[in-house]
């Protein structure tokens, strides 16, 4: 008899932890099913981490008041979970944080909803982040960063030519081990006028990348490491994304970033195809997208707003940390439709090149 | 149903208990097998048929394309040839502290060593990684002491190129080839070589003759693991490689989560695979010719 209870306990403990896997996904559904009375869900995909914290603050919560919603964050950004999501049916995001151009790249494979912009207001966003499927988020640069120590504030690499000219400033350099953002630094290196990028001529810009090779003293591939490689002067220049440079010279590295030529990326919101909410994802979206929030979430963490409203509403002194002075007010946003079609076949080239 | 059951088991309620406990060892080794084949075998089939089929139907393109294009050959190349480096460094550098352990005779001693390997296993490998980069900088610890003993009067190059690849791998992977050699070794008789000494056998060539053969099927299990783990790293050689330390599980990770090319993956991960059971069906090819692998000790 004993035996036997055993037998069935053990039966039913393995059922249920087999019944455990599916559990997950249907527990916050069930749960959202119950609260929908009282208050919304909404489930929010971001990269976590610092940013995730400053959009908690700036934007996710002034939201959650304002509609009496509750936001659920998953981070990190998993474009392949969102993928696997949709193709299954058992969509659990409302809301993914993604790069823009794999943003593309998920809408052209149908796995997005389409944005509603009666509902969205897009016209003070920078149009090169605008698509039917997506839209801006923040703006970061891949710039041009030197050692403080080894070069001043006036006497420094402040354009890719100059990043290319070892002679004149001596040291060894790091670029970005991904074609997109260093084949546009070599092409404005060899004199490309920068409205005249795209189509990006591919050879010119490996022949270009050819004479500055043995220079590269590291091909980087976290964005943590060009700080940490200036802050040891095992390079002297970088190409690097501001927010990490930044963050290093608050925390007393002696670097900083030049944001001549910087060659602007984005983040993007999307909205997965068949997502449980989707008109309160709509909601949310159309309030991120605000100068308001936009310029709360910029001045806690080193991105720069997508909407340009925004900058007005910033104090001077953030802008300055942003890179979002005057003199670059208009930056040289990388072509992200040309990626999401192109990356596939330029990355190939880019890494045959590497492998030579 | 009550009734049925005191009839067919009136008397035998013995032996009743003996056949239940066969049945119950059986469901458990069911449970865990329904287990494993739901939740590993079946989704990686799943993602392994994406490299024969697309959109389009049954399709060799992905396959065509990795086997005539040189990125991918190269890279499968260079992918094999660090995790046979790695695999020969961490046997250099683990079969000496597996001795060590064996024949060492503080049991203290014997658990603070083993702790000392083990402890690596518990510190996140990022951490592992970014610390080997800040000790084999060109001002790191190592460069500058050699440099103010006059040693050297450059900085070794330790980083961004192959030696801060395997220097970082090894250490991460170390453990593994440890304890599969301790395991090994810890079973073999050390009287045999007392025996040998006591015939007047040097104490190299007992360890020659005796003992390290007999340790041959820990060094065989160890350098699998090893290999067949390297094979799948690339945190590690993204951060302390070159340019042209490329591996391809880089290239997967890139094709699943950036390009969302899922087939071209998908059969990357196939070719990958295969290199895998090609590779590891040659050392079981190997071992046949030695009594000792073939696993009759």
């Amino acid at each position: 008899m004993l035996k036997k209870a055993k037998l069935i306990t053990l039966t039913l403990a393995a059922s249920i932890a087999l019944v455990g896997c599916s559990s997950q996904s249907t527990s916050t559904k069930s749960s959202s099913a119950e609260k929908s009375s009282a208050t919304q869900e909404l489930v929010v995909v971001d990269w976590g981490g610092a940013s995730s914290v400053a959009a908690k603050k700036s934007q996710y919560e002034p939201f959650e008041k304002e509609n009496h919603v509750k936001i659920t964050v998953v981070s990190p950004t998993d474009v392949g979970k969102l993928k696997a999501m949709v193709q299954n049916g058992n969509v659990e995001w409302d809301v993914v944080n993604s790069d823009t151009d794999v943003a593309l790249r998920l809408a052209k494979e149908g796995l997005l909803e389409k944005l509603d912009y009666n509902i969205i207001d897009k016209k003070d966003i920078y149009p090169e982040m605008v698509t039917d499927y997506s839209i801006g988020q923040e703006l970061y640069y891949t710039n041009i960063a030197y050692n403080t120590e080894l070069f001043t504030s006036d006497n420094h690499p402040k354009n890719w030519a100059e990043f290319w000219d070892t002679q004149k400033y001596p040291g060894p350099r790091t670029l970005y081990k991904n074609p997109m953002g260093t084949l546009e630094s070599a092409l404005l290196a060899d004199g490309v006028e920068p409205n005249k990028l795209y189509p990006l001529d591919v050879a010119r810009a490996l022949k270009s990348l050819d004479k500055i090779k043995k220079d590269v003293k590291v091909w980087w591939e976290a964005g943590a490491q060009p700080p940490q490689l200036l802050a040891t002067k095992e390079v002297a220049v970088a190409a690097a994304w501001n927010g990490r440079v930044s963050t290093a010279k608050a925390q007393g590295s002696k670097e900083e970033n030049e944001f001549n030529q910087a060659l602007g990326m984005s983040t993007s919101w999307v909205i997965p195809k068949g997502a449980p909410h989707k008109d309160l994802a709509q909601k949310f979206i159309a309030y991120v997208s605000k100068p308001e929030p936009q310029a709360a979430y910029s001045k806690l963490i080193d991105y720069a707003p997508t909407n340009k409203k925004a900058l007005d509403l910033l104090p001077s002194e953030v802008k300055q940390r942003l890179g979002q002075t005057e003199k670059n007010v208009n930056p040289i946003i990388i072509d992200v439709k040309y990626w999401s079609e192109n990356f596939d076949q330029v990355n190939e080239q880019f890494n045959k090149w590497l492998l030579q | 149903m009550e009734k049925t059951e005191i009839r067919t088991f009136p008397t035998i309620s013995q032996r009743h208990v003996s056949v239940r406990i066969p049945g119950l060892k059986w469901l458990l080794l069911v449970i865990p097998l329904i287990y494993t084949f739901l939740l590993l075998y079946f989704p990686i089939v799943n993602v392994l048929k994406l490299s024969f089929y697309d959109q389009t139907g049954f399709t060799l393109h992905y396959l065509q394309e990795i086997l005539t294009d040189m990125l991918y050959l190269k890279v499968l190349w260079i992918t094999v040839k660090t995790a046979f480096m790695v695999t020969v460094v961490t046997l250099v550098l683990s079969y000496p502290i597996a001795y060590l352990l064996v024949i060492m005779e503080s049991a203290k001693m014997k658990k603070l060593i083993l702790g000392i390997v083990m402890v690596t296993l518990w510190i996140s490998l990022l951490v592992r990684t970014f610390s080997w980069s800040v000790i084999l900088q060109d001002h790191g610890i190592i460069n500058d002491y050699l440099m103010k003993l006059n040693i050297i009067h450059e900085p070794l190059k330790l980083l961004y190129n192959n030696t801060g690849v395997i220097t970082g791998m090894t250490h991460i992977l170390l453990p593994y080839m440890v304890l599969s050699l301790y395991s090994v070794m810890e079973r073999i008789d050390l009287r045999l070589i007392q025996a040998a000494q006591g015939m007047g056998a040097r104490p190299w060539r007992s360890f020659v003759q005796i003992f390290f053969p007999l340790s041959l099927p820990g060094v065989m299990s160890g350098s699998l693991i090893v290999f067949v783990l390297g094979l799948g790293y690339f945190i590690t050689p993204a951060l302390l490689g070159g340019q042209d330390n490329m591996m391809i599980s880089k290239l997967i990770q890139q094709n699943i989560q950036n390009t969302l090319n899922w087939n071209l993956a998908s059969a990357l991960s196939i070719v990958l695979l295969a290199t895998t059971f090609l590779l590891l069906g040659f050392a079981y090819w190997i071992s046949r010719f030695s009594p000792i692998l073939k696993g009759d000790n």
